[in-house]
Protein backbone atom coordinates (compact mmCIF):
# COMPACT_ATOMS: atom_id res chain seq x y z
CA UNK A 1 0.00 0.00 0.00
CA UNK A 2 2.81 2.25 1.02
CA UNK A 3 4.97 1.94 -2.43
CA UNK A 4 1.06 2.30 -4.38
CA UNK A 5 -0.14 5.16 -2.41
CA UNK A 6 3.21 7.33 -3.20
CA UNK A 7 3.66 6.36 -6.84
CA UNK A 8 0.04 7.56 -7.51
CA UNK A 9 0.71 10.32 -5.68
CA UNK A 10 3.95 11.19 -7.35
CA UNK A 11 2.42 10.01 -11.10
CA UNK A 12 -0.40 12.03 -10.86
CA UNK A 13 -0.71 12.79 -14.55
CA UNK A 14 0.43 8.90 -15.71
CA UNK A 15 -2.22 7.55 -12.83
CA UNK A 16 -4.48 10.06 -13.48
CA UNK A 17 -4.71 9.10 -17.12
CA UNK A 18 -5.18 5.53 -16.21
CA UNK A 19 -8.26 6.90 -13.53
CA UNK A 20 -9.47 8.48 -16.46
CA UNK A 21 -9.46 5.63 -18.76
CA UNK A 22 -11.26 3.63 -16.28
CA UNK A 23 -13.92 6.09 -15.25
CA UNK A 24 -14.80 6.11 -18.81
CA UNK A 25 -15.10 2.29 -19.19
CA UNK A 26 -16.95 2.21 -15.37
CA UNK A 27 -19.47 4.92 -16.57
CA UNK A 28 -20.48 3.20 -19.99
CA UNK A 29 -20.70 -0.24 -18.05
CA UNK A 30 -23.13 1.86 -15.47
CA UNK A 31 -25.23 3.39 -18.25
CA UNK A 32 -25.46 0.31 -20.40
CA UNK A 33 -26.22 -1.38 -17.32
CA UNK A 34 -28.72 0.99 -16.29
CA UNK A 35 -30.06 1.21 -19.67
CA UNK A 36 -30.64 -2.38 -20.03
CA UNK A 37 -32.15 -2.72 -17.09
CA UNK A 38 -34.48 0.29 -16.97
CA UNK A 39 -35.63 -1.29 -20.81
CA UNK A 40 -36.23 -4.49 -19.08
CA UNK A 41 -38.19 -3.01 -16.49
CA UNK A 42 -40.20 -1.32 -18.87
CA UNK A 43 -41.08 -4.51 -20.65
CA UNK A 44 -41.92 -6.55 -17.63
CA UNK A 45 -43.17 -4.04 -15.04
CA UNK A 46 -46.92 -4.27 -14.87
CA UNK A 47 -46.65 -8.34 -15.19
CA UNK A 48 -44.48 -7.27 -12.07
CA UNK A 49 -46.60 -6.10 -9.97
CA UNK A 50 -48.96 -8.46 -10.39
CA UNK A 51 -46.89 -11.00 -8.64
CA UNK A 52 -47.27 -13.92 -11.22
CA UNK A 53 -45.88 -17.65 -11.38
CA UNK A 54 -48.15 -19.29 -14.36
CA UNK A 55 -49.83 -17.58 -17.51
CA UNK A 56 -51.75 -19.79 -19.75
CA UNK A 57 -52.68 -18.89 -22.93
CA UNK A 58 -54.03 -20.10 -26.55
CA UNK A 59 -52.03 -23.02 -27.75
CA UNK A 60 -51.92 -21.23 -31.48
CA UNK A 61 -50.79 -18.14 -30.05
CA UNK A 62 -47.27 -18.49 -29.84
CA UNK A 63 -47.19 -17.58 -26.40
CA UNK A 64 -48.06 -14.05 -26.74
CA UNK A 65 -50.62 -12.59 -25.00
CA UNK A 66 -51.96 -10.16 -27.72
CA UNK A 67 -52.60 -13.25 -30.24
CA UNK A 68 -54.67 -15.37 -27.48
CA UNK A 69 -58.32 -15.77 -27.62
CA UNK A 70 -59.60 -18.30 -24.83
CA UNK A 71 -63.27 -19.23 -25.14
CA UNK A 72 -65.64 -19.54 -22.65
CA UNK A 73 -66.39 -22.73 -23.25
CA UNK A 74 -62.85 -23.78 -22.60
CA UNK A 75 -62.74 -21.54 -19.33
CA UNK A 76 -65.30 -23.22 -17.87
CA UNK A 77 -64.06 -26.77 -18.25
CA UNK A 78 -61.48 -24.68 -16.01
CA UNK A 79 -61.58 -24.82 -12.21
CA UNK A 80 -59.98 -21.48 -11.63
CA UNK A 81 -60.06 -19.77 -7.99
CA UNK A 82 -59.02 -17.30 -6.63
CA UNK A 83 -55.44 -17.40 -7.68
CA UNK A 84 -56.39 -17.03 -11.41
CA UNK A 85 -57.03 -14.03 -13.14
CA UNK A 86 -58.40 -13.46 -16.95
CA UNK A 87 -56.29 -11.00 -18.72
CA UNK A 88 -56.82 -9.52 -22.27
CA UNK A 89 -54.36 -7.29 -24.17
CA UNK A 90 -54.68 -5.29 -27.17
CA UNK A 91 -52.12 -2.33 -28.27
CA UNK A 92 -54.09 0.92 -28.81
CA UNK A 93 -53.33 4.39 -29.24
CA UNK A 94 -55.05 6.71 -26.62
CA UNK A 95 -56.13 10.66 -27.21
CA UNK A 96 -57.70 13.04 -25.37
CA UNK A 97 -59.00 16.59 -26.71
CA UNK A 98 -56.31 18.86 -26.65
CA UNK A 99 -53.67 15.62 -26.11
CA UNK A 100 -50.95 13.99 -28.11
CA UNK A 101 -51.64 10.50 -29.21
CA UNK A 102 -49.62 7.91 -27.20
CA UNK A 103 -49.06 4.50 -27.72
CA UNK A 104 -50.10 2.11 -25.23
CA UNK A 105 -50.60 -1.66 -23.88
CA UNK A 106 -54.70 -1.94 -23.11
CA UNK A 107 -54.92 -4.68 -20.68
CA UNK A 108 -58.53 -5.89 -20.27
CA UNK A 109 -59.15 -7.38 -16.03
CA UNK A 110 -61.92 -8.36 -14.22
CA UNK A 111 -63.18 -6.53 -10.90
CA UNK A 112 -62.89 -9.80 -9.02
CA UNK A 113 -59.72 -10.83 -9.84
CA UNK A 114 -56.26 -10.96 -8.01
CA UNK A 115 -54.19 -8.77 -10.67
CA UNK A 116 -57.50 -6.04 -9.98
CA UNK A 117 -56.80 -6.38 -6.29
CA UNK A 118 -53.39 -6.13 -6.79
CA UNK A 119 -53.39 -2.62 -8.90
CA UNK A 120 -52.47 0.24 -6.50
CA UNK A 121 -53.42 3.83 -7.57
CA UNK A 122 -51.54 6.78 -7.07
CA UNK A 123 -54.31 8.92 -7.91
CA UNK A 124 -58.19 8.26 -8.18
CA UNK A 125 -59.38 5.13 -8.16
CA UNK A 126 -59.33 2.15 -10.17
CA UNK A 127 -62.06 1.43 -13.32
CA UNK A 128 -65.42 0.24 -11.78
CA UNK A 129 -67.24 0.67 -15.12
CA UNK A 130 -66.73 -0.48 -18.58
CA UNK A 131 -66.15 3.08 -19.88
CA UNK A 132 -63.14 4.14 -17.03
CA UNK A 133 -59.89 3.05 -17.45
CA UNK A 134 -56.78 3.36 -14.92
CA UNK A 135 -53.78 4.12 -16.73
CA UNK A 136 -49.84 4.07 -16.48
CA UNK A 137 -48.90 7.37 -14.50
CA UNK A 138 -46.62 8.40 -17.71
CA UNK A 139 -50.26 9.62 -19.29
CA UNK A 140 -49.57 12.14 -16.55
CA UNK A 141 -46.41 13.34 -17.45
CA UNK A 142 -47.48 13.42 -20.98
CA UNK A 143 -50.16 16.04 -20.06
CA UNK A 144 -52.75 13.59 -19.27
CA UNK A 145 -55.32 14.34 -16.16
CA UNK A 146 -58.06 12.98 -14.37
CA UNK A 147 -61.12 13.10 -15.50
CA UNK A 148 -60.16 13.21 -19.42
CA UNK A 149 -62.19 11.64 -21.35
CA UNK A 150 -59.69 9.23 -23.84
CA UNK A 151 -60.67 7.56 -27.40
CA UNK A 152 -58.93 4.01 -27.68
CA UNK A 153 -57.94 3.22 -31.63
CA UNK A 154 -61.37 3.70 -33.88
CA UNK A 155 -63.40 3.13 -31.16
CA UNK A 156 -66.76 5.46 -31.12
CA UNK A 157 -67.04 5.22 -27.14
CA UNK A 158 -64.90 7.23 -25.11
CA UNK A 159 -63.04 6.19 -22.08
CA UNK A 160 -62.70 8.58 -18.63
CA UNK A 161 -59.46 8.16 -17.11
CA UNK A 162 -60.56 7.78 -13.00
CA UNK A 163 -56.92 6.78 -11.98
CA UNK A 164 -53.31 6.66 -12.53
CA UNK A 165 -51.04 4.24 -11.29
CA UNK A 166 -47.22 3.42 -11.20
CA UNK A 167 -44.99 1.45 -13.00
CA UNK A 168 -47.59 -0.38 -15.50
CA UNK A 169 -45.46 -0.92 -18.59
CA UNK A 170 -45.45 -3.72 -21.26
CA UNK A 171 -43.45 -4.00 -23.69
CA UNK A 172 -42.11 -0.55 -23.11
CA UNK A 173 -45.38 0.86 -23.50
CA UNK A 174 -47.49 2.28 -20.74
CA UNK A 175 -50.48 0.29 -19.79
CA UNK A 176 -54.21 1.01 -19.76
CA UNK A 177 -56.06 -0.78 -17.55
CA UNK A 178 -59.95 -1.77 -18.28
CA UNK A 179 -62.37 -4.13 -18.37
CA UNK A 180 -62.90 -6.93 -20.39
CA UNK A 181 -65.73 -6.07 -22.28
CA UNK A 182 -63.56 -2.73 -23.06
CA UNK A 183 -60.80 -5.16 -23.72
CA UNK A 184 -63.27 -7.59 -26.48
CA UNK A 185 -64.45 -4.58 -28.24
CA UNK A 186 -60.83 -3.36 -28.95
CA UNK A 187 -59.91 -6.96 -30.30
CA UNK A 188 -62.89 -6.88 -32.17
CA UNK A 189 -63.93 -10.48 -30.64
CA UNK A 190 -67.59 -11.84 -29.43
CA UNK A 191 -68.43 -11.90 -26.17
CA UNK A 192 -67.96 -15.99 -26.79
CA UNK A 193 -64.27 -15.48 -26.03
CA UNK A 194 -63.21 -15.12 -22.07
CA UNK A 195 -60.24 -13.46 -22.11
CA UNK A 196 -56.84 -13.46 -23.93
CA UNK A 197 -55.08 -15.37 -21.24
CA UNK A 198 -55.18 -16.86 -17.43
CA UNK A 199 -52.88 -15.75 -14.89
CA UNK A 200 -52.07 -17.47 -11.86
CA UNK A 201 -50.39 -17.19 -9.01
CA UNK A 202 -49.63 -20.49 -7.85
CA UNK A 203 -46.49 -21.94 -9.50
CA UNK A 204 -48.25 -24.95 -9.47
CA UNK A 205 -51.16 -23.80 -11.89
CA UNK A 206 -51.65 -25.69 -14.96
CA UNK A 207 -54.29 -24.97 -18.11
CA UNK A 208 -55.37 -28.85 -18.11
CA UNK A 209 -56.70 -28.12 -21.66
CA UNK A 210 -55.87 -29.13 -24.79
CA UNK A 211 -56.41 -25.86 -26.57
CA UNK A 212 -53.88 -24.26 -23.98
CA UNK A 213 -50.48 -23.91 -23.26
CA UNK A 214 -49.28 -23.19 -19.66
CA UNK A 215 -45.69 -21.25 -19.65
CA UNK A 216 -43.83 -20.24 -16.37
CA UNK A 217 -43.81 -15.89 -16.32
CA UNK A 218 -40.41 -15.90 -16.75
CA UNK A 219 -40.99 -18.24 -20.30
CA UNK A 220 -43.73 -15.94 -21.45
CA UNK A 221 -41.69 -12.75 -20.21
CA UNK A 222 -38.82 -14.25 -22.37
CA UNK A 223 -41.15 -14.58 -25.55
CA UNK A 224 -41.97 -11.13 -25.20
CA UNK A 225 -41.36 -9.27 -28.75
CA UNK A 226 -37.63 -8.33 -29.01
CA UNK A 227 -37.00 -8.53 -25.11
CA UNK A 228 -34.80 -11.36 -25.03
CA UNK A 229 -32.57 -10.00 -27.94
CA UNK A 230 -32.46 -6.80 -26.47
CA UNK A 231 -31.09 -8.37 -23.50
CA UNK A 232 -28.75 -10.21 -25.00
CA UNK A 233 -27.47 -7.50 -27.06
CA UNK A 234 -26.72 -5.51 -23.73
CA UNK A 235 -25.35 -8.66 -21.78
CA UNK A 236 -22.80 -8.58 -24.76
CA UNK A 237 -22.17 -5.12 -25.06
CA UNK A 238 -21.44 -5.13 -21.36
CA UNK A 239 -19.09 -8.11 -22.05
CA UNK A 240 -16.96 -6.62 -24.05
CA UNK A 241 -16.53 -3.82 -22.33
CA UNK A 242 -15.33 -5.69 -19.55
CA UNK A 243 -13.15 -7.66 -21.13
CA UNK A 244 -11.87 -4.41 -22.82
CA UNK A 245 -11.18 -2.67 -19.75
CA UNK A 246 -9.59 -5.82 -18.82
CA UNK A 247 -6.90 -5.46 -21.57
CA UNK A 248 -6.41 -1.93 -21.03
CA UNK A 249 -5.66 -2.19 -17.59
CA UNK A 250 -3.60 -5.06 -17.82
CA UNK A 251 -1.78 -2.83 -20.95
CA UNK A 252 -1.48 -0.27 -19.15
CA UNK A 253 -0.04 -2.23 -15.85
CA UNK A 254 2.13 -4.14 -18.27
CA UNK A 255 4.09 -0.77 -19.24
CA UNK A 256 4.37 0.55 -15.97
CA UNK A 257 5.95 -2.84 -14.02
CA UNK A 258 8.34 -3.10 -17.88
CA UNK A 259 9.04 1.18 -16.82
CA UNK A 260 9.40 -0.17 -12.82
CA UNK A 261 11.65 -3.38 -13.11
CA UNK A 262 15.09 -1.66 -12.95
CA UNK A 263 13.89 -0.18 -9.41
CA UNK A 264 12.28 -3.68 -8.78
CA UNK A 265 15.54 -5.25 -9.56
CA UNK A 266 17.27 -3.41 -7.03
CA UNK A 267 14.70 -3.51 -4.81
CA UNK A 268 15.25 -7.36 -4.59
CA UNK A 269 18.41 -7.56 -4.69
CA UNK A 270 18.35 -5.61 -1.25
CA UNK A 271 16.34 -8.06 -0.24
CA UNK A 272 12.54 -6.53 -0.71
CA UNK A 273 10.53 -9.68 -1.19
CA UNK A 274 8.79 -10.75 -4.50
CA UNK A 275 5.76 -10.59 -2.00
CA UNK A 276 5.99 -7.01 -1.41
CA UNK A 277 6.52 -6.42 -5.17
CA UNK A 278 3.97 -8.48 -6.40
CA UNK A 279 1.46 -6.88 -3.65
CA UNK A 280 2.20 -3.48 -4.38
CA UNK A 281 1.10 -4.20 -8.38
CA UNK A 282 -2.14 -5.80 -7.11
CA UNK A 283 -3.12 -2.98 -4.59
CA UNK A 284 -2.32 -0.24 -7.07
CA UNK A 285 -4.17 -1.92 -9.29
CA UNK A 286 -7.26 -2.10 -6.93
CA UNK A 287 -6.88 1.57 -5.99
CA UNK A 288 -6.76 2.70 -9.64
CA UNK A 289 -10.34 0.80 -10.30
CA UNK A 290 -11.59 1.75 -6.99
CA UNK A 291 -11.49 5.45 -7.43
CA UNK A 292 -12.31 4.56 -11.44
CA UNK A 293 -15.29 2.71 -9.80
CA UNK A 294 -15.94 5.94 -7.37
CA UNK A 295 -16.11 8.85 -10.26
CA UNK A 296 -17.48 6.33 -12.54
CA UNK A 297 -20.72 6.27 -10.33
CA UNK A 298 -20.76 9.58 -9.33
CA UNK A 299 -20.54 10.70 -12.96
CA UNK A 300 -23.83 7.96 -13.79
CA UNK A 301 -25.31 9.56 -10.81
CA UNK A 302 -25.25 13.44 -12.25
CA UNK A 303 -25.95 12.08 -15.38
CA UNK A 304 -28.98 10.74 -13.74
CA UNK A 305 -29.85 13.53 -12.26
CA UNK A 306 -29.85 15.62 -15.84
CA UNK A 307 -31.36 12.82 -17.97
CA UNK A 308 -34.44 13.93 -19.43
CA UNK A 309 -37.70 12.10 -18.65
CA UNK A 310 -38.44 9.22 -20.43
CA UNK A 311 -35.01 7.56 -20.65
CA UNK A 312 -35.40 4.43 -19.27
CA UNK A 313 -32.51 4.05 -17.25
CA UNK A 314 -32.51 2.25 -14.15
CA UNK A 315 -30.61 0.45 -11.35
CA UNK A 316 -31.14 -2.26 -8.58
CA UNK A 317 -28.80 -3.76 -5.67
CA UNK A 318 -28.00 -6.49 -7.07
CA UNK A 319 -27.31 -5.68 -10.60
CA UNK A 320 -25.10 -2.18 -9.42
CA UNK A 321 -22.92 -4.61 -7.18
CA UNK A 322 -22.51 -7.54 -10.12
CA UNK A 323 -20.95 -4.57 -12.60
CA UNK A 324 -18.96 -3.57 -9.48
CA UNK A 325 -17.72 -6.50 -8.81
CA UNK A 326 -17.18 -7.66 -12.61
CA UNK A 327 -15.00 -4.42 -13.27
CA UNK A 328 -12.75 -5.00 -9.70
CA UNK A 329 -12.59 -8.59 -11.02
CA UNK A 330 -11.32 -7.51 -14.57
CA UNK A 331 -8.85 -5.14 -12.52
CA UNK A 332 -7.40 -7.49 -10.73
CA UNK A 333 -6.76 -10.53 -13.35
CA UNK A 334 -5.34 -7.55 -15.59
CA UNK A 335 -3.14 -6.54 -12.26
CA UNK A 336 -2.01 -10.28 -12.20
CA UNK A 337 -0.84 -10.25 -15.85
CA UNK A 338 2.66 -8.64 -15.08
CA UNK A 339 2.76 -10.58 -11.60
CA UNK A 340 4.64 -13.01 -13.24
CA UNK A 341 7.44 -10.63 -14.71
CA UNK A 342 8.19 -8.86 -10.98
CA UNK A 343 8.62 -12.76 -9.29
CA UNK A 344 11.18 -13.06 -12.20
CA UNK A 345 13.18 -9.87 -11.85
CA UNK A 346 16.59 -10.15 -11.97
CA UNK A 347 18.63 -8.09 -9.62
CA UNK A 348 21.82 -9.14 -11.01
CA UNK A 349 20.79 -7.18 -13.82
CA UNK A 350 21.41 -3.60 -11.85
CA UNK A 351 24.43 -4.83 -10.73
CA UNK A 352 27.10 -4.13 -13.60
CA UNK A 353 30.61 -2.72 -14.59
CA UNK B 1 39.49 -14.13 13.46
CA UNK B 2 36.19 -15.35 11.79
CA UNK B 3 35.65 -13.79 8.73
CA UNK B 4 32.37 -12.08 8.46
CA UNK B 5 31.88 -13.07 4.92
CA UNK B 6 34.33 -15.80 2.99
CA UNK B 7 34.19 -17.08 -0.53
CA UNK B 8 36.10 -20.51 -0.92
CA UNK B 9 37.41 -21.43 -3.90
CA UNK B 10 34.67 -19.89 -6.30
CA UNK B 11 34.10 -20.55 -9.53
CA UNK B 12 31.46 -19.22 -11.82
CA UNK B 13 31.06 -20.50 -15.53
CA UNK B 14 28.84 -18.61 -17.93
CA UNK B 15 27.21 -20.29 -21.17
CA UNK B 16 27.70 -24.02 -22.54
CA UNK B 17 30.15 -25.61 -24.70
CA UNK B 18 32.14 -22.77 -27.50
CA UNK B 19 29.92 -20.38 -25.46
CA UNK B 20 31.00 -21.25 -22.12
CA UNK B 21 32.69 -18.18 -20.34
CA UNK B 22 34.77 -18.73 -17.14
CA UNK B 23 34.50 -15.66 -15.16
CA UNK B 24 35.41 -16.25 -11.54
CA UNK B 25 38.90 -18.84 -11.33
CA UNK B 26 39.18 -20.17 -7.78
CA UNK B 27 38.41 -16.79 -6.05
CA UNK B 28 39.43 -17.01 -2.27
CA UNK B 29 38.26 -13.73 -0.51
CA UNK B 30 37.71 -12.72 3.35
CA UNK B 31 36.27 -9.71 4.95
CA UNK B 32 36.42 -8.74 8.86
CA UNK B 33 34.30 -6.91 10.59
CA UNK B 34 35.73 -3.98 11.21
CA UNK B 35 37.74 -3.39 7.56
CA UNK B 36 37.46 -2.33 4.64
CA UNK B 37 38.55 -4.13 1.83
CA UNK B 38 39.00 -3.29 -1.31
CA UNK B 39 38.57 -5.19 -4.73
CA UNK B 40 40.24 -2.93 -7.49
CA UNK B 41 39.88 -4.49 -10.89
CA UNK B 42 38.79 -3.19 -14.61
CA UNK B 43 35.71 -3.50 -16.29
CA UNK B 44 34.92 -7.61 -17.31
CA UNK B 45 37.56 -8.47 -14.59
CA UNK B 46 34.64 -10.32 -12.44
CA UNK B 47 34.15 -7.71 -10.07
CA UNK B 48 30.51 -7.41 -10.05
CA UNK B 49 29.78 -11.47 -10.66
CA UNK B 50 31.91 -11.61 -7.22
CA UNK B 51 29.69 -8.57 -5.80
CA UNK B 52 26.58 -10.52 -7.01
CA UNK B 53 28.05 -14.06 -5.75
CA UNK B 54 29.21 -12.50 -1.92
CA UNK B 55 26.19 -10.86 -1.70
CA UNK B 56 24.13 -13.97 -2.31
CA UNK B 57 22.55 -12.60 -5.70
CA UNK B 58 23.91 -15.65 -8.02
CA UNK B 59 24.91 -18.86 -7.22
CA UNK B 60 28.46 -20.22 -7.64
CA UNK B 61 29.40 -22.99 -10.46
CA UNK B 62 31.35 -24.31 -7.70
CA UNK B 63 32.95 -23.05 -4.47
CA UNK B 64 31.38 -22.20 -0.93
CA UNK B 65 30.72 -18.74 0.64
CA UNK B 66 30.44 -18.32 3.78
CA UNK B 67 28.83 -15.75 6.17
CA UNK B 68 30.17 -16.12 9.66
CA UNK B 69 30.88 -19.65 8.71
CA UNK B 70 27.66 -20.54 7.45
CA UNK B 71 26.82 -21.53 4.01
CA UNK B 72 25.08 -19.06 2.24
CA UNK B 73 24.49 -21.11 -0.90
CA UNK B 74 22.66 -23.75 1.68
CA UNK B 75 19.55 -21.37 1.96
CA UNK B 76 16.38 -21.23 -0.17
CA UNK B 77 15.26 -18.51 -1.66
CA UNK B 78 13.65 -16.91 0.45
CA UNK B 79 15.92 -17.25 3.23
CA UNK B 80 18.79 -15.20 1.08
CA UNK B 81 16.10 -12.60 0.35
CA UNK B 82 15.96 -12.41 4.05
CA UNK B 83 20.05 -12.85 4.56
CA UNK B 84 20.31 -9.54 1.94
CA UNK B 85 17.48 -7.33 3.98
CA UNK B 86 18.69 -7.70 7.35
CA UNK B 87 22.93 -8.46 7.12
CA UNK B 88 23.77 -6.84 3.65
CA UNK B 89 23.47 -3.64 2.78
CA UNK B 90 23.88 -2.68 -1.06
CA UNK B 91 25.14 0.07 -2.34
CA UNK B 92 24.97 0.00 -5.85
CA UNK B 93 26.31 1.80 -9.14
CA UNK B 94 22.49 2.16 -10.55
CA UNK B 95 21.29 3.87 -6.67
CA UNK B 96 19.38 2.36 -4.93
CA UNK B 97 16.77 4.88 -5.12
CA UNK B 98 12.88 4.12 -5.36
CA UNK B 99 12.41 7.53 -7.96
CA UNK B 100 8.68 7.79 -6.69
CA UNK B 101 9.45 8.03 -2.94
CA UNK B 102 10.92 11.23 -1.28
CA UNK B 103 14.71 10.56 0.97
CA UNK B 104 12.87 10.50 3.97
CA UNK B 105 10.52 7.95 2.45
CA UNK B 106 13.33 5.60 1.58
CA UNK B 107 14.17 5.44 4.53
CA UNK B 108 10.45 4.27 5.46
CA UNK B 109 10.34 1.54 2.94
CA UNK B 110 12.80 0.07 4.79
CA UNK B 111 10.94 0.34 8.50
CA UNK B 112 7.93 -1.03 6.24
CA UNK B 113 9.85 -4.41 5.59
CA UNK B 114 12.55 -4.47 7.97
CA UNK B 115 11.20 -3.63 11.53
CA UNK B 116 13.75 -4.01 13.53
CA UNK B 117 17.51 -3.80 13.45
CA UNK B 118 17.80 -0.22 11.78
CA UNK B 119 19.42 3.24 12.54
CA UNK B 120 17.33 4.73 15.14
CA UNK B 121 16.37 8.55 14.08
CA UNK B 122 19.05 10.39 15.86
CA UNK B 123 21.19 7.88 14.11
CA UNK B 124 19.85 8.41 10.95
CA UNK B 125 19.70 12.31 11.85
CA UNK B 126 23.71 11.85 12.14
CA UNK B 127 24.53 10.06 9.13
CA UNK B 128 22.62 12.08 6.91
CA UNK B 129 24.30 15.10 8.37
CA UNK B 130 27.61 13.11 7.96
CA UNK B 131 27.00 13.51 4.38
CA UNK B 132 25.68 16.32 3.67
CA UNK B 133 22.09 15.70 2.48
CA UNK B 134 19.86 16.39 5.79
CA UNK B 135 18.39 19.27 4.05
CA UNK B 136 17.47 16.95 1.68
CA UNK B 137 14.75 15.03 3.26
CA UNK B 138 11.62 15.76 0.56
CA UNK B 139 13.24 15.69 -2.37
CA UNK B 140 12.38 13.58 -5.00
CA UNK B 141 15.75 11.47 -6.37
CA UNK B 142 14.82 13.31 -9.75
CA UNK B 143 15.55 16.92 -8.23
CA UNK B 144 18.81 15.24 -6.41
CA UNK B 145 22.68 16.36 -8.50
CA UNK B 146 24.50 12.92 -9.52
CA UNK B 147 26.23 13.40 -5.86
CA UNK B 148 23.44 13.76 -3.60
CA UNK B 149 21.86 10.48 -5.24
CA UNK B 150 24.76 8.80 -4.40
CA UNK B 151 25.64 9.75 -1.02
CA UNK B 152 21.65 9.22 -0.69
CA UNK B 153 21.92 5.83 -1.97
CA UNK B 154 24.86 5.16 0.49
CA UNK B 155 22.55 6.34 3.24
CA UNK B 156 19.82 4.21 2.15
CA UNK B 157 22.03 1.27 2.55
CA UNK B 158 23.62 1.93 6.05
CA UNK B 159 19.99 2.77 7.73
CA UNK B 160 19.39 -1.05 7.21
CA UNK B 161 22.41 -1.37 9.83
CA UNK B 162 23.74 -4.90 8.10
CA UNK B 163 26.62 -6.39 9.28
CA UNK B 164 28.43 -6.43 5.74
CA UNK B 165 27.91 -3.65 2.99
CA UNK B 166 28.76 -4.31 -0.50
CA UNK B 167 29.50 -1.26 -2.59
CA UNK B 168 29.09 -1.29 -6.15
CA UNK B 169 31.48 1.81 -7.21
CA UNK B 170 29.80 4.00 -4.61
CA UNK B 171 32.35 7.03 -5.65
CA UNK B 172 31.93 6.73 -9.49
CA UNK B 173 29.44 9.75 -9.28
CA UNK B 174 31.47 11.95 -7.07
CA UNK B 175 34.46 14.52 -6.78
CA UNK B 176 37.18 14.03 -5.02
CA UNK B 177 36.46 15.76 -1.63
CA UNK B 178 33.32 14.22 -1.33
CA UNK B 179 35.22 10.57 -2.17
CA UNK B 180 37.30 11.57 0.62
CA UNK B 181 33.47 12.23 2.91
CA UNK B 182 32.43 8.60 2.05
CA UNK B 183 35.49 7.12 2.25
CA UNK B 184 36.03 8.06 5.88
CA UNK B 185 32.59 7.09 6.74
CA UNK B 186 33.28 3.42 5.28
CA UNK B 187 36.26 3.54 6.74
CA UNK B 188 34.77 4.76 10.52
CA UNK B 189 31.81 2.17 10.03
CA UNK B 190 33.94 -0.78 9.84
CA UNK B 191 36.10 0.55 12.72
CA UNK B 192 33.45 2.51 15.19
CA UNK B 193 30.20 -0.09 14.09
CA UNK B 194 32.47 -2.99 13.62
CA UNK B 195 31.10 -4.03 9.95
CA UNK B 196 32.45 -5.82 7.18
CA UNK B 197 32.93 -3.20 4.09
CA UNK B 198 33.48 -4.58 0.55
CA UNK B 199 33.65 -2.34 -2.30
CA UNK B 200 34.62 -3.06 -5.28
CA UNK B 201 35.53 0.01 -7.26
CA UNK B 202 37.91 1.06 -9.96
CA UNK B 203 38.74 4.14 -8.46
CA UNK B 204 41.62 3.84 -7.27
CA UNK B 205 41.37 7.24 -4.35
CA UNK B 206 39.68 5.16 -2.17
CA UNK B 207 42.55 2.97 -1.12
CA UNK B 208 44.16 5.08 1.44
CA UNK B 209 40.68 4.18 3.54
CA UNK B 210 40.81 0.27 3.09
CA UNK B 211 42.68 -2.48 5.41
CA UNK B 212 43.20 -4.53 2.21
CA UNK B 213 42.96 -4.54 -1.43
CA UNK B 214 42.29 -7.49 -3.16
CA UNK B 215 42.96 -7.18 -7.48
CA UNK B 216 41.18 -8.66 -10.05
CA UNK B 217 42.04 -9.46 -13.40
CA UNK B 218 40.39 -12.15 -15.88
CA UNK B 219 37.98 -13.66 -12.45
CA UNK B 220 41.40 -14.22 -10.90
CA UNK B 221 41.70 -12.63 -7.52
CA UNK B 222 45.09 -11.51 -5.54
CA UNK B 223 45.17 -10.25 -2.41
CA UNK B 224 47.99 -7.37 -2.44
Amino acid sequence: MFLALREIRHEKLRYGLIVGMIVLVTYLVFVLSGLAYGLAQQNTQALDTWDASKIALNSDANDSLSQSLITKQTTDKLSLTKHEAYVGQAGVVAKAKGQAKLSAQFLGIQKNQFIYHRLTTIAGHKPTTNHQILVDDSFKDNGYRLGDKVTLNSLTGKYQIVGFTHNAKLSVAPVVYGTLPTWRSLSHVTPTYQAGGIVSDRSTFKGAESSLRTLSLSQFINKLPGYSAQNMTFSFMIGFLMIIAMVVIAVFLYILTMQKLPNYAVLRAQGIPAKVLVTTTITQALLLVVGGLLIGAGLTALTVSVLPFGVPLAFNVPLLVGVTGGILLTGVIGALIPVRIILRVDPVSVIGG
Amino acid sequence: MMPTLALKNVNKTFGHGTNEVQVLTGVNFEAVAGEVSLVIGPSGSGKSTFLTIAGGIQTPTSGEVLVEDRSLLALSGKARDAFRLNQIGFILQAYNLVPYLTVADQFTLVDRVKKQGNLSTTELATLLEQLGIAELTQQYPGELSGGQTQRVAIARALYQNPEIILADEPTAALDSDRVKVVGSLLHDLAKQHHKAIVVVTHDLRLQEFADKTYKIMDGRMTLS
